[in-house]
């Protein structure tokens, strides 16, 4: 008897759903393999940020001496006030052994040098507070945050620590005080950036990365789109077309660094903009990440069906009424996925703003469009490159909260994405 | 109707992006610098921006705003030209060239002020977990340069043939030369050689004839430095060198001071010449692979940004550049006594450089 | 009212009249239509005659407003500076635009650097005045043209107005102009690398730059350092960049792209949803984190078990570096991927089943071909995106430039020399600064070329269904 056609099939069939089953596990690998490497990523980074988020702080009694403090009724006279001094007479007066200047010295470097700032702060708000003792909470010097978190190990060599035997010995006495402890680290959430690894924070940075978002955000989606309509749905398929789309891949490919140069010559140089202001830096991210949105833009266009176009312009819509009525909101889920891979790269990125000023030491956090800023990966950048040791917490727990805008960003678009989402 | 609703926000979008065009415009039109600019050297910026701090917070002005761009990009920056979109002060790792200075005088700036602020010491760096190794500079030439003179005696350079630091000198170890450093366009690594290799091929009597004979064949011997995998230019971070001396124990590392001093359960400072790298040995030059560190203040901007001759003094006091000020806390090397007091009246006087001096 | 507004609020009275313009348009044209017959009787629907009538309302106050502001202080300035003493007035250019600058110090309330003499407080004040008159003016203009705008239409508006046809050619006209975009950006970044790039040029030979085997910027020619010379030969750096973005390309196409077909075709709605924005996640994890990792992980781990086989690694190598790049730039791949395919039409799918293909055969060979233009498309990006990465290169690759194919070697990529060049201590002039430009041009000239040939190819085998 001849082989039937249903034979033939049958006998292949055992092969092929073993292609299916084996072609199944690979999408399974893929997709294991990049999310265990995301989980590895996440691990790791977090268990050296989270140390980052408490601060050791010593317990001082404060006693606002009228005479180091000198004239207190005059606002003026008070900033410049010997704060400092205040803060070491009442670290000094709980070790009273301690006599010679060396090891005066020594002790006092025990506390942060921008504890007397706090001080002063509190000062200034009450300064009902001369002559009085208070007890305050000031922030250790990073060597010591150092050392109670035990990123440096007490056991080694005297002459291998930062911290001398005398030193170690004045913390262990304070610890077995109580008068020294960990506690939520406000400053790191709160302030901008410090060289005092103590006093370093993240907000500055923060802000100065929403103000550049913003700009890239406003920018970047309504051009992108706009764009890639014009290309994809009305600009007639000629060479000149084909210019432009070449001309756009290649944009991709422009190392970001290119365009932090092309910012400094025509923003900076020619429209006059001031140098590290985050409105700047967002133009430039907004050159940067248009190609990606708009090619990823076109891919989504391109991916609707014509006859959904051809249904549309039966039905007597205009070409226009078509693209924006019907084409549009079933392409609008590709655009977003664009956008945010656009975004988040944009929001990671340092090299061009180190052309545009950005990459600078920027303290006081900035309240607008055209102040002085930094962003985030540029702080992480130069927390990165800090000598302190102190930095290194401070840098995974900066990319920590990278990681939450991140997150946040991602969320937002998975949102907008279900609701457009569409199969047919 | 989502279409529409999508078209109407596009709309909507496209008149916000637009406005926001318009108005930051008038934001820029309006607004005017009162705080200080400085740019330049990623290794002066740790130091500058201490200074800035304290200045901020304790001076009533506003903190200075310091951009790390390198000594070259901060020096074509600075010598823009004079006015508020240009920076005041320039900070650099090595002295200005007299190339800059004229581009500055071309550019109208005229009058700077020259302040250096204290030394910067370059070390040999190695885990903890290797045995120290003494060294000489000799051979670190031998070990980094890329044409070394002929092991038999003869005047010529040959390609460098050393794979192990045994094969240098029979008293160190067999191991693998591997030097992490900084690229060729790096103001460390020019520092390095010329206070390292430079000294090192002099040894050689005939290599230091050439100085003086053909001065160009002496810096192509000494300056080049070997690309065959013994060094590996590391990039600028200091911070990546020394963990990755720490996972590659046989590895010595070049770099900054101020990272030995942070990190010293880490990583060893190698002794160059039987002087281990020391805050004291460094200050008082024994060891003596150290270097210069410099900022230029634009003159005509003294009176006219808020807050310059107090940045000044601040930088110039004992407090900050002492040898017990916080500068030395953070790594730098202060200069000897009479350095400091010539450069703090200097400061006073606002003392202008020449381009001639350079 | 208050006539003198700032911007952002005379931003809003704007938009705020647009929209009043838009309601009114529409009224309007009921009012019409209801004259004539209905509204059947009308060219447009009555949308359409409220937008033409916002868009006309916004659009040449708009301009006015940013001209306006463009000028303005540009005026104002040469104003206030005109009433200045002479002797502040004759110092030359740059000092007085640091006058200007401590006169708009003092208006804006700054701590102002100098004593504050009488004349500056003078010019501070006429500053202030002529400012607040400025604004007064803009406000009133502005107003009165975006309501005479509206009036006009207003008046305009009839059955027989194609007002759909007006408002689609203002829209055309903006989707123009968001397209050119692109092109000015080229055209920008050809201006602002090319001068330069001429310059380094002269000094170093086209052709040594084009086919020198070897990139060694050691020595700059410097005016103290006549004779010796750098090699600055692009051949390596090129090859670099090829070696590391294949090796990445090798990571990223295959894991990315069964990603994008088991998230499309296999997986449920929820894993969809949330592994999607995970992988994603990916590509917006700073580069610097990656360059720690494939440093101080990924680069030892490598150098560790090359060394078991009694290979010699470098503890710097292309793979390492490359391994890590590519896990980088899977979402790129992935999720532009997982959208293109998801769009395929499901009629697609549901013929290759009724023809008996199993699930894999029918995304193999009808699936896949059908989304190919959009597949290529993302990983052109991601390759771009490779191409264009520093960071990890630096930290894990190293810096020196070695002409080879061998992946376990340090190589060099273009895009970190030219971050190295531009950020480094050496003279601004020196040609190893001039190189970076000129890096930047052929890298562009490059890309620019593969691109065409990936067009081209694209063109040669996409599959149009539908």
């Amino acid at each position: 008897m001849s082989e039937t056609n249903i034979d033939i099939v049958k006998q292949g069939l055992e092969k092929r759903y073993g292609a299916e089953k084996r072609f199944r596990i690979y999408g399974v690998c893929a997709i294991a393999a990049s999310l265990i490497f995301l989980a590895f990523l996440f691990i790791s980074i977090g268990t050296n940020a989270y140390t980052a988020f408490q601060q050791t702080f010593i317990r001082l009694s404060v006693y606002f001496d009228p005479e180091i403090l000198g004239d207190t009724t005059n606002k003026e006279s008070l900033a410049s006030a010997n704060f400092p001094a205040v803060v070491k007479q009442s670290l000094l007066k709980m070790f009273p052994e301690v006599q010679s200047r060396s090891e005066k010295k020594q002790l006092t470097s025990l506390i942060s040098s921008g504890a007397s700032y706090y001080v002063r702060d509190m000062f200034i708000e009450n300064p009902a507070l001369v002559g009085e003792t208070v007890q305050v909470w000031l922030p250790a010097d990073d060597d010591v945050d150092m050392l109670i978190k035990g990123h440096v190990e007490r056991g080694v060599e005297e002459g291998e620590r930062r911290l001398n035997n005398n030193q170690l010995g004045w913390i262990e006495k304070l610890e077995k005080d109580g008068n020294i402890e960990k506690r939520f680290n406000k400053i790191f959430f709160t302030t901008g950036d410090s060289r005092e690894p103590e006093l370093a924070g993240i907000f500055g940075a923060v802000s100065g990365s929403f103000f550049t978002m913003i700009v890239t955000l406003l920018f970047s989606f309504p051009i992108g789109v706009a764009a890639a309509i014009y290309l994809e749905e009305f600009a007639k398929k000629n060479r000149w077309t084909d210019i432009i789309e070449v001309n756009i891949n290649n944009l991709a490919a422009v190392p970001s660094i290119v365009f932090g140069l092309l910012g400094l010559a025509v923003f900076l140089n020619f429209f006059g903009m001031p140098r590290s202001a985050p409105l700047v830096g967002g133009l430039v991210m907004t050159l940067m990440t248009l190609p990606v949105i708009i090619i990823a833009s076109r891919a989504a266009l391109k991916s609707v069906p014509p006859s959904i176009r051809e249904a549309a312009l039966g039905v007597g819509a205009s070409q226009m009424q078509m693209v924006f009525h019907h084409v549009l909101p079933l392409a609008l889920p590709g655009m977003l996925t664009g956008a945010i891979i656009g975004m988040a790269r944009a929001l990671g990125e340092t090299a061009p703003l180190l052309m545009i000023g950005m990459v600078a030491f920027i303290v006081d956090v900035p309240s607008g469009f055209t102040d002085p800023a930094t962003a985030l990966p540029v702080q992480i950048f130069l927390w990165a490159d800090s000598p302190e040791r102190g930095f290194l917490e401070k840098t995974s727990a900066a990319i920590m909260v990278l990681l939450t805008f991140l997150i946040a960003m991602n969320a937002l678009a998975v949102i907008l994405r279900k609701k457009f989402e569409k199969r047919w | 109707m989502k279409g529409k609703k999508i078209f109407a926000g596009l709309g909507v979008a496209a008149a916000l992006t637009f406005g926001a065009i318009t108005f930051n415009s008038n934001a820029i039109a309006d607004s005017a610098r009162d705080y200080i600019s400085v740019v330049g050297s990623s290794t002066v910026y740790p130091f500058a921006t201490v200074v800035a701090e304290q200045f901020g917070k304790t001076a009533g002005f506003k903190t200075p705003k310091i951009e790390s761009t390198g000594t070259g990009g901060g020096m074509k920056l600075f010598c823009g030209g004079v006015g508020v979109q240009h920076p005041d002060i320039a900070n650099a790792s090595r002295r200005m060239k007299k190339s800059e200075c004229e581009m500055c005088d071309k550019n109208g700036v005229k009058d700077i002020l020259e302040v250096k602020i204290g030394y910067d010491g370059i070390v040999l760096g190695a885990s903890k977990k290797s045995s120290a190794m003494n060294i000489t500079r000799k051979e670190l030439f031998l070990a980094l340069a890329a044409n070394v003179p002929e092991p038999g005696g003869a005047e010529s350079v040959v390609p460098n043939p050393y794979k192990t630091w045994k094969d240098i000198n029979p008293s160190l170890p067999a191991n693998k030369i591997e030097v992490l450093g900084p690229p060729p366009t790096s103001g460390t690594r020019d520092a390095f050689v010329e206070l390292v290799m430079e000294v090192g091929g002099s040894e050689f009597a005939w290599i230091k004839a050439l100085e003086k004979a053909d001065k160009d064949k002496f810096k192509s011997i000494c300056h080049t430095i070997r690309e065959d995998g013994a060094y590996i230019e590391a990039g600028e971070n200091d911070n990546l060198i020394v963990q990755k001396l720490d996972a590659n124990p046989s590895a010595f590392g070049i770099f900054g001071f101020s990272f030995l001093d942070q990190n010293g359960d880490k990583i060893q400072g190698t002794p160059v010449e039987g002087v281990v790298p020391t805050f004291e040995a460094i200050a008082d030059g024994k060891y003596s692979v150290s270097r210069p560190l410099y900022f230029y203040v634009k003159k005509a901007h003294v009176d006219v940004i808020p807050g310059m001759k107090e940045y000044l003094k601040e930088f110039a006091s004992e407090k900050a550049w002492g040898e017990d000020g916080y500068l030395s806390e953070k790594g730098l090397i202060p200069m000897p006594d009479d350095e400091r007091k010539s450069f703090s009246k200097d400061v006073q006087t606002l003392k202008n450089l020449s381009c001639g001096d350079l | 009212m208050d006539t003198n507004m700032n911007p952002t609020m005379l931003l809003l009275t704007i938009l705020f009249l647009s929209v009043m313009g838009f309601i009114m348009g529409k009224r309007r044209s009921y009012a019409v239509a209801n004259d004539a017959g209905g509204v059947s009787e009308l060219h447009s629907r009555p949308t359409y005659y409220g937008s033409l009538t916002a868009l006309w309302c916004a659009i040449p106050a708009l301009i006015i407003f940013s001209f306006w502001l463009l000028f303005e202080s540009r005026i104002i300035t040469d104003l206030v500076i005109s009433s200045l003493p002479d002797q502040l007035q004759n110092l030359p250019a740059d000092r007085l635009n640091l006058i200007v600058n401590d006169i708009k110090n003092i208006v804006n309330g700054n701590i102002s650097s100098v004593d504050i003499n009488p004349s500056m407080v003078a010019a501070a004040e006429h500053y202030k005045k002529l400012n607040s008159l400025s604004h007064a003016s803009l406000t009133v203009i502005v107003i009165a043209i975006a309501i005479a705008a509206m009036l006009v239409i207003q008046r305009t508006i009839n059955p027989k107005l194609r007002a759909r046809n007006h408002v689609e050619q203002m829209i055309k006209y903006i989707l123009i102009a968001c397209s050119t975009i692109a092109i000015f950006t080229t055209i920008g970044i050809v201006l602002s690398v090319l001068y330069e790039s001429i310059r380094f040029f002269r000094v170093i030979p086209l052709t040594d730059f084009l086919t020198g085997l070897e990139w060694s910027p050691q020595m700059a020619i410097r005016a103290d350092q006549v004779g010796s010379s750098g090699s600055f030969g692009a051949v390596p750096v090129f090859m670099g960049t090829m070696l590391i973005s294949a090796i990445a390309m090798c990571v990223a196409v295959p894991i990315g792209l069964m990603s994008a077909i088991y998230l499309s075709e296999y997986a449920n709605r929820t894993f969809r949803s949330i592994a999607k924005p995970l992988l994603e996640i990916l590509a917006g994890i700073p580069t610097v984190v990656y360059g720690f990792f494939a440093a101080l992980t990924v680069a030892p781990m490598i150098r560790d078990t090359g060394a078991f086989f009694w290979l010699d690694v470098s503890s710097e190598s292309a793979l390492a570096a490359g391994l890590v790049m590519g896990i980088m730039i899977i979402p790129f791949v992935s999720s532009l991927s997982d959208d293109v395919i998801n769009a395929v039409p499901q009629s697609l799918r549901d013929g290759a089943y009724a023809l008996g293909a199993t699930k894999s055969e029918t995304i193999r060979q009808v699936v896949v071909p059908a989304a190919l233009p959009g597949i290529v498309g993302s990983v052109l990006l991601a390759v771009s995106r490779a191409i264009g990465e520093t960071m990890i290169v630096v930290m894990a690759a190293g810096m020196s430039a070695n002409l080879t194919v061998n992946p376990l070697k340090t190589v060099t990529t273009v895009t970190v020399q030219i971050v190295a060049l531009l950020v480094g201590d050496q003279e601004f002039d020196s040609p190893k600064t001039l190189a970076a430009f000129a890096l930047g041009l052929m890298l562009f000239i490059v890309t620019l070329i593969l691109n065409v040939i990936a067009l081209v190819v694209v063109r040669k085998y996409r599959e149009q269904y539908e």
